[in-house]
């Protein structure tokens, strides 16, 4: 199974995602924001990243610019699960699409732990 | 070995190796460099210090033999931290920075590092909408790489009228008279201010410029895509 580095602010969605994603066999590392997330990344690289945008300090999309500036982190999926709706996103979609290389955006209050985990496991086996 | 100082705003920045970077930076006097930063990969700099996007920093920097300088120090001189606060302001900002790099040669004119500083500095106040300044960036941008449109006469070499209306002739980069033409002499005058060396916030003074803004900033996009093709 695949190691999730997991971008949440919010400690009780982490906890539940993190048990989700546990529970079908992947290893998850949780970070509440942009630092901890390359520090993470720099320990064990991830399979997958599941992110958050808005972040205390320094944002997702920070984090975002400076993760794919590393050649070997380049190829690695990102998915957002974000709580910004498809029209907050609009302006700068097609950058994050391009530019950072999200696969998908998922609205978080709309996210079911089944399409969490579902799109954990698309975007693995792609790269798998 | 000669050490250079000089300002610097950072346009990019890559890994080498196990421990340093590539950054490539834009300066007033030197053009474009790309300069080495030793032992940066896996310490806490990243994200933070004088090699932060959204700032303008100080850097002593030792001429290469190849095309790679090497980094000696770096001092923060001034950060737009508030650019950052805003997901749109930042992600515009990106873009901005994105452009700036593409459209530059190596030996690039102080004015082009004038324009992302001010760039910054528009972002960074959120009392200009941001729709403003993007189109204030691509105009001044057109501008610099010579590419601003006829708004003196049209496509026959006649002066533009106060009562005409006009189409914008993208073959010849200005206006051509046309009865149903979605530009009059008010979208115009909105245009050259656009393209005049001005900072971003002189043309919030302008009346109705929300609705101005809508009216021309689609044309000096496509003004831009025209000469990227």
């Amino acid at each position: 199974m695949a190691h999730i580095l997991l971008i949440e602010p919010n400690t009780v969605l982490a906890e539940t995602y993190t048990q989700a994603l546990q529970h079908v066999g992947h290893s998850v590392v949780v970070v509440t924001g942009a630092q901890a997330a390359v520090d993470a990344a720099d320990k064990q690289t991830p399979d997958i990243v599941i992110a958050e945008l808005h972040l205390p300090g320094h944002s997702g999309i920070e984090f975002l610019h400076e993760f794919r500036s590393y050649t070997e982190w380049t190829d690695i999926p990102v998915v957002l699960n974000t709580t910004l709706t498809a029209a907050q996103l609009a302006p700068g979609v097609n950058a994050l699409h391009r530019d950072l290389g999200i696969r998908e955006v998922l609205y978080k209050p709309r996210t079911s732990l089944q399409d969490l985990v579902r799109v954990a496991r698309e975007y693995i086996a792609a790269v798998a | 070995m000669n050490q250079i100082v000089t300002d610097g705003i950072i346009l990019s920045r890559t890994d080498y190796g196990e421990a340093d970077r590539i950054l490539t930076l834009l300066t007033p006097d030197h053009g474009k460099l790309r300069l080495m930063a030793k032992g940066v990969r896996r310490v806490k700099s990243k994200l933070a210090g004088g090699i932060e996007l959204f700032s303008v920093s100080t850097i002593t920097y030792v001429k290469g033999r190849g095309e790679v300088g090497t980094l000696v120090s770096t001092r923060l001189v001034k950060h737009y931290g508030h650019i950052v606060e805003d997901l749109d302001r930042t992600m515009l900002g990106y873009e901005l920075i994105k452009q700036l790099n593409k459209a530059t040669e190596d030996h690039p004119e102080p004015d082009y590092f004038n324009l992302l500083h001010r760039a910054f500095e528009a972002l960074d106040d959120f009392s200009i909408p941001l729709d403003l300044v993007h189109f204030w960036f691509i105009a001044q941008l057109l501008r610099l790489n010579g590419h601003t449109p006829n708004l003196q006469t049209d496509v026959d070499g006649h002066k533009l009228q106060a009562g005409a209306l006009y189409e914008f002739d993208f073959e010849a980069m200005c206006f051509r008279q046309h009865p149903s033409g979605h530009f009059g002499a008010t979208q115009v005058k909105f245009l050259r201010l656009g393209f005049t060396d001005h900072v971003a916030k002189t043309l919030m003074q302008i009346k109705g410029i929300t609705t101005l803004l809508a009216e021309v900033a689609p044309l000096v996009q496509k003004i831009q895509q025209f000469y990227k093709h």
